[in-house]
């Protein structure tokens, strides 16, 4: 992770080890083999030496050296316990200090079998106590937030959780309270842990102080089997550990990758793993035409091949299939059905043409480490927190490091005690990033220019960023790259799931290589875009339209045009893991297995292609989404040519590299600004974390912690102008619909702007909006209820006020 | 806010402009007891709008505020009076000062305020008047040398409303404005009156 | 008897000193003028070839300290005057202050302008409340008169000095405690290194020197490091304001030469044992020092022979316990002090503080055991130089010492059951192996000033 300069040469208990400079004694002792015991210590927070556990004797000191705060000089001779008695005996005796206090209640304890203290004290402690007093008792648990609970007798002050929210997460919710033998990790009353990674404190606690609600009492570590994975749920494509019990998820742990997510999970990842459990989960073949009974696949395919013959054909997908299967549908689309009409993108055109196109050719060209260790980081249209959680943690840790942080928005983020926050209302971006519009964003986009290789711009969804963005990074020299939300958004842009790109990339008039494992390719035309599709379903000029791994429904910014398509278009196919909200109008179901039941692939923001292995048998019959596409294909008279997913690798991994020659220059001309200043509100939208997606299904106390209720946030100025309060409610009206929410006066949004989360209870906000993440609002005080049926809105309109 | 509103807004604003620009974080314990001269204890509304003054969560206010003795939680008398037990007091009969301490004010062992909320009694370190052992000290103010005798006197005293001299320094009229002058703060002209 | 040695406390009986024009009138704020005309080298020079040691426990060389301040880091440098005065036993800090402030504001002042500080705290704890209106009334004198503020004395040179007050936290007077509590956070010891004089306050180089030691550079500065070197011994010159309180007929602040024998202090100044009792204990230099008994009336009250004694000088802060005092008690009260001062960081010291309080409460109510003692003996063992600071190192002394020099007393309480000094005790039934079998017989230990250790916190 680091570039080492200068290495030195030390001996661990009459061990040879060279280590760089700068390493501390407790990671050099790991490097041969030594595992010296430790509470407080953690690899990725910075040293406290509080518990005192890891003491080591160094050869010409009198005193013992903790080895977590001590780093490595040239010639340092080290004994460990291993080889020195005093060093060992300060270990038991420090081990005897730590349960004094500590309550026999491994019996009780999740922590239990899996516990540090009791590794440490079996492996360095002694046998038994001399305390024979009275120990130190609290109330227990006491609950920090649905999500995590603590057992204060059970910490060990070693402040690893405190230490998290303080270095890692900056969410301070937590602190230690009171000194000396009352210090205790509190929370302040009347507050929650309300932070996304409050899970990771869990993970980290050396004892059963913190737990997780969801798996109090649920298994013992003996009674688990644990599959390595990556997480479902965003782009940030998070190692983790997937414990089993039964065949059932129990637990969702981080797993280590200093590459990727360092040792972290969002309480998202941890929490919400009970989709594909959810119990309207099917699992086989379904058609209409038998009134919804099962089916089997051979029934269903051929039926699709009927309806699919000759006929017009359109794909819509979402996010969160593999690498493999949006590969094998790029090319079941191309090769069978001919159409370029397939799009895996939430909305239309969102200014990002050529931020796609570099992302599609440049996969790997900007990682996590680049992030880590830039020097200076714009980040336009992107709330990282919210979006890709471990991504929001890494650009706090550039932070710590020194990187100067700018983000352009038009709300802030909470990266703003680290980062210079510009709003600038939707749809702006260009103008400010072309310069001279704002003295901040010049400061930053002369920093940029002055850290050359050493910047790095990232661009989220927004619509209107990512372009913008890349033309300033091209202008400045800085690295880019386009941060997609969903967990596989880049695997589908690389597969080619798009109108008008092919695998990596390619233009669809770039034909040679995909030809030559393809075979000819006919249709050269772009394709429609999701919102081409649908609006082509809604006038009847599509016959097939195929839903997979998507609920437009919910899923797309214009609640109302899908209604028509769906009600419209004569065939609607739904391959997914249930019907959902799809269930009166799909004309045949075919069953998909779930992320746990699939081996394969998905790849990060970055592009980085990370292994999904199955944890547990196909549920039913279900199939992985690539298998049903490949018998599909032999269905429909074609023949994608992979039976195995090794074939289909080796065909993939072709097409789907890195290449040099992409066309990515974004064009000359602005995104369409959607509201003209003064004239209503641009109201924008996207996804919160933690929100009513079908992959948070039954993520109960996810929800209970982290939820929000459905609201409509803007500036002052525009709430003055309207005569709306903070805390008041507010109806919100757009072209598409009309809303009426708790309304939040901030100053931190931009003025003109107005935001609406997209997916919360009781408010599907694509149902405010016209095809795009962007539209005009007019937004009044609520009506009262006393009003009487019909009336106009009593009170100040926009424009008039108080 | 409640408590930082007004005078009391402007002196904290002066509290925060002691320290350099960017370090106003310094400032926690001079508001704390400013705020707990208007309500005589650190009060959750005191965490909370310190942590807004200063920008940070009201956790980190009250680590702060519950890792000093002098910064009390929970409610306290009209007069604090602290007695000393350390060495130098103990050999000096310092227990039996404590033990007057809390019969005069009718505040049982290991209670924390007098039924009538006029007293609180604390037992203290050593308070650094250790030549003038055994010491109290009322409202913050010194009194050396003393008694039991004594320290029943003074609890008369001040249950007649008389705050009796300490032994150096001017008579500190309450916890409350002991707790003023801690914030930094000039005493109000008159006890009470609004600023 | 020759005054020559008072040279902190020559104005203790004339009060006129107080206000600025007094202080002036007595030759106050020379030397500030004089230390303007001098560079930062030449200042720092002369205060190491005094050879002033800091007063507030450790002895390190002031002007080494000073010195190690790097004049090129780009970030401001600060002076923090360690006024937390804590340490049981020691009110000399708070004397001096009472009886001439200006002397604090002109040595910190000359500190400041050694390492070129344009702003200085001085962290004044919260029980002296008198004490700090008096620093600020004389801070007030100080800008009114030019002494301090912009361009003082008419020269170039600004500096402001800013009065901040603890909350009743020993552990504050641990320099990188200080500079915690200082900054806002809970008053817990930092790592070392980086130093404070290299990354200190606000991440800036920092001086933190204790009052007495900073009281005395004026007086450095107006007669010069040789002037200083005459008086007391030849590692540890100068004076020192010695507090002695306990059983002694005159209990007092007494500013003699380092060196001074300690039968010196107690009979010829302090009048001698009260009642004429035969001493039985004492402390050097405040609770955190290993107890001394009469047979060590002979030593000389300076770094070096306390040491060779088997004790530390600390803050020269002498308690005197008599033959009536029991021991177990005065151990048992003062390692109930380290403990209720904890902050809590560590383990050996959050815990082994209240094992120990615990085990000395349950043997000095007369409810010990025989393995108590060896155990207390193990536990200070693993607590001294074990912990992150030196208040555990502290708590081990009044435990070491008495077991080293009162294992009799020990012994009695746990085999009689009852105190052989007092007699207070159940007493217990000879040849009883356990204590009262009754668990709830053992009284709790009630910390001072704390309750049970459930903090109820702030009710919501």
């Amino acid at each position: 992770m680091s570039r080492p300069e200068q290495l030195v040469n030390l001996t661990i208990d009459g061990k040879q080890v060279a280590v760089p400079a700068g390493t501390l004694l407790i990671r050099a002792a790991e490097q041969v083999g030594v595992e010296i015991p430790r509470f407080c210590d953690h690899p990725f927070l910075e040293p406290v030496g509080a518990c005192r556990q890891c003491y080591v004797e160094i050869e010409g000191q009198r005193k013992l050296f903790t080895s977590c705060t001590t780093t490595a000089t040239e010639g340092m001779v080290v004994k460990t316990q291993n080889t020195s008695d005093v060093a060992h005996e300060a270990q038991v005796a420090n081990l005897e200090f730590l349960l004094l206090n500590h309550p026999l209640d491994c019996p009780i304890c999740d922590r239990g079998g899996e516990c540090p203290l009791q590794d440490q004290a079996l492996a360095f402690g002694p046998g038994e106590s001399r305390y024979r007093e009275a120990k130190r008792v609290y109330p227990k648990p006491i609950t920090l937030s649905p999500l995590v609970n603590l057992d204060r007798e059970r910490c060990v002050l070693c402040a690893r959780c405190t230490r998290f929210c303080d270095e890692i997460s900056g969410d301070r919710f937590i602190e230690m309270f009171a000194r000396g033998a009352a210090q205790q990790v509190r929370i302040s009353a009347g507050e929650d842990f309300r932070s996304p990674f409050s899970g990771n404190t869990v993970q980290i606690c050396p004892v059963g102080a913190l737990t997780s609600t969801p798996y109090r009492f649920v298994a013992r570590p003996f009674d688990l089997s644990t599959v390595d994975t990556v997480c479902p749920h965003c782009s940030a494509g998070c190692n983790m550990k997937l414990d089993m019990r039964a065949g059932e998820v129990v637990r969702q742990l981080a797993r280590d990758n200093y590459d990727v997510n360092d040792a972290w999970l969002c309480d998202k990842g941890r929490s919400a793993f009970r989709f594909p459990d959810a119990p309207d989960r099917i699992a086989t073949p379904l058609i209409r035409e038998r009134g919804l009974e099962p089916a089997s696949f051979g029934e269903v395919l051929t039926r699709v091949a009927e309806w699919t013959d000759g006929a017009r054909v359109a794909i819509l997908t979402g996010g969160r299939l593999m690498d493999e299967d949006y590969y094998a549908l790029s090319k079941l689309a191309r090769t069978v059905f001919r159409t370029n009409d397939l799009d895996h993108r939430r909305a239309g055109d969102t200014g990002a043409a050529a931020a796609e196109r570099h992302a599609a050719a440049k996969p790997m060209s900007l990682t996590y480490d680049d992030v880590e260790t830039a020097a200076a980081i714009v980040v336009v249209g992107l709330d990282a927190e919210q979006e890709v959680p471990i991504l929001h943690l890494r650009l706090r840790k550039a932070a710590r490091r020194g990187a100067r942080i700018w983000v352009l928005h038009p709300r802030r983020t909470r990266l703003h005690d680290v980062a210079t926050h510009v709003l600038c209302a939707p749809g702006d971006e260009a103008r400010l990033l072309a310069g001279g519009a704002d003295d901040t964003l010049d400061e930053a986009l002369a920093a940029v220019r002055e850290a050359g290789a050493g910047a790095v711009v990232l661009a989220g969804e927004r619509p209107g960023a990512a372009d913008a963005a890349k033309r300033a990074a091209d202008a400045t020299g800085a690295r880019f790259q386009y941060v997609t939300r969903r967990a596989n958004d880049r695997g589908a842009l690389l597969a080619g799931v798009h109108p008008s790109l092919l695998p990596g990339g390619r233009e669809l008039d770039d034909v040679d290589d995909v030809e030559a494992a393809w075979g000819p390719l006919m249709n050269r035309e772009p394709g429609r875009d999701t919102m081409g599709i649908l609006r082509a379903c809604a006038d009847r000029e599509v016959d097939v339209v195929f839903l997979i791994g998507v609920d437009p429904l919910r899923d797309v910014p214009d609640a109302g045009l899908v209604r028509r398509a769906l009600d419209n278009v004569p065939v609607k196919i739904v391959q997914s893991l249930e019907l959902g909200s799809l269930e009166p109008f799909a004309d045949a179901f075919l069953p998909a297995s779930a992320f746990l039941e699939k081996d394969g692939h998905v790849s990060t923001w970055e592009g980085r292609g990370q292994r999904l292995r199955a944890i547990r048998g196909r549920d039913g019959i279900s199939l992985a989404d690539w298998e049903i596409f490949a018998s599909m294909a032999l269905a429909c008279g074609g023949d994608l040519g992979f039976e195995t997913l090794d074939q289909l690798h080796d065909e993939m991994g072709r097409l789907m590299a890195a290449r040099e020659d992409g066309r990515s220059e974004p064009g000359a001309g602005t995104f369409p600004a959607e509201v003209e200043p003064g004239d209503a509100l641009a109201l924008f939208t996207y996804p919160l974390l933690v929100d009513e997606g079908r992959l948070s299904e039954g993520a109960d106390e996810l929800k209970a912690a982290l939820g929000q209720e459905p609201f409509v946030e803007l500036h002052p100025s525009d709430a003055a102008a309207a005569g709306i309060v903070d805390g008041g409610r507010a109806t919100v009206r757009t072209d598409a619909g009309a809303a009426d929410l708790p309304a939040r006066v901030t100053e931190h949004i931009a003025a003109g702007a107005a935001f609406v989360p997209f997916n919360q209870p009781g408010l599907a906000a694509n149902t405010l909006f016209s095809g795009r993440m962007v539209t005009r609002a007019r937004i009044t005080p609520a009506e009262s209820d006393a009003a009487p049926e019909g009336a106009e809105a009593v009170g100040a309109a926009t424009g008039g006020g108080a | 806010m409640a408590i930082f509103e007004g005078q009391r807004l402007d002196e904290a604003r002066a509290i925060m402009a002691r320290y350099p620009d960017g370090r106003q974080r310094s400032a926690v314990m001079p508001l704390l007891y400013l705020a707990q001269s208007v309500e005589g204890s650190v009060t959750r509304d005191a965490l909370r709008e310190i942590a807004e003054l200063i920008g940070v969560r009201t956790a980190e206010i009250e680590a702060v505020a519950t890792f000093y003795t002098m910064l009390r939680p929970r409610p306290t008398g009209t007069h604090l009076i602290a007695v000393c037990t350390n060495l130098s007091c103990a050999l000096l009969g310092g227990n039996d000062l404590l033990e007057a301490a809390h019969e005069a004010t009718g505040i049982p062992a290991g209670g924390e305020i007098s039924d009538d909320g006029e007293f609180s009694v604390h037992e203290e370190e050593c308070l650094g008047v250790c030549e003038l052992a055994p010491v109290i000290q009322v409202n913050v103010a010194n009194h050396d040398r003393v008694t039991p005798e004594r320290v029943r006197e003074i609890v008369g005293s001040l249950r007649s409303g008389d705050v009796p001299e300490p032994a150096r320094g001017p008579a500190v009229e309450s916890f409350k404005a002991a707790s003023r002058i801690l914030a930094g703060l000039e005493p109000l002209a008159e006890e009470g009156a609004p600023a | 008897m020759s005054e020559s040695h008072r040279v902190l406390t020559a104005h203790w009986h004339d009060p006129s000193v107080i206000p600025l024009a007094g202080y002036e009138a007595a030759g106050g704020y020379r030397a500030l003028r004089a230390s303007l005309g001098m560079s930062a080298d030449e200042l720092i020079q002369v205060v190491k070839d005094s050879g002033l040691r800091g007063r507030g426990g450790a002895g390190f060389p002031t002007g080494m300290k000073w010195s190690f301040v790097p004049r090129d880091s780009g970030k401001p440098t600060f002076v923090t005057v360690n006024f937390d005065e804590s340490e049981p036993g020691t009110c000399n800090n708070r004397e001096l202050v009472e009886r001439e402030p200006h002397a604090l504001i002109e040595g910190s002042a000359i500190a400041a302008r050694a390492i070129d500080c344009h702003l200085a705290f001085i962290y004044v704890r919260g029980e002296y409340l008198w004490q700090g209106q008096v620093l600020q009334r004389a801070l007030d004198e100080a800008y009114a008169a030019g002494y301090l503020g912009r361009g003082i004395m008419g020269g170039d040179y600004d500096l402001d000095i800013v009065l901040h007050r603890g909350a009743g936290a020993y552990i504050c007077g641990e320099e990188t405690a200080l500079l915690s509590s200082l900054e806002g956070f809970r008053g817990q010891p930092r790592l070392r290194p980086p130093f404070p004089a290299v990354e200190g306050l606000y991440e800036s180089p920092t001086v933190i020197n204790n009052v007495e030691t900073l009281m005395n550079v004026p007086h450095i500065v107006n007669n010069g490091a040789d002037w200083f070197k005459s008086i007391g011994t030849e590692k540890a010159p100068g004076t020192k304001v010695f507090t002695i309180s306990g059983k002694v007929e005159r209990p007092g602040n007494y500013e003699l030469p380092m060196g001074t024998p300690m039968r010196t202090l107690l009979e010829d100044h302090a009048g001698g044992v009260l009642g004429g009792r035969a001493l039985k204990a004492w402390t050097p230099g405040g609770s955190s020092t290993p107890f001394l008994t009469a047979d060590h009336l002979d030593v000389g009250l300076d770094f070096e022979s306390v040491m060779e004694a088997g004790s530390l000088l600390g803050t020269g802060a002498i308690m005197v316990l008599d033959e009536t005092d029991c021991m177990v008690e005065a151990a048992r009260r003062l390692v109930e002090f380290y403990a209720h001062e904890s902050c809590g960081k560590c383990t050996p010291c959050r815990e082994g503080t209240w094992w120990a309080a615990r085990v000395l409460g349950r043997i000095e109510s007369g409810h010990g055991h025989e393995d108590d003692l060896p155990v207390m003996a193990d536990m200070g063992e693993h607590i001294l130089f074990r912990a992150f600071c030196a208040l555990a190192d502290g708590a081990v002394s009044p435990i070491q010492s008495t077991l080293k020099h009162f294992m009799d007393e020990y012994e009695a309480h746990i085999r009689e059951g009852r105190c052989p000094v007092t007699g207070r005790g159940p007493g217990r039934e000879r040849g009883a192996d356990h204590p009262a079998e009754d668990d709830r017989a053992v009284p709790d230990v009630t910390f001072a000033g704390a309750g049970p250790f459930e903090i109820q916190g702030v009710p919501s």
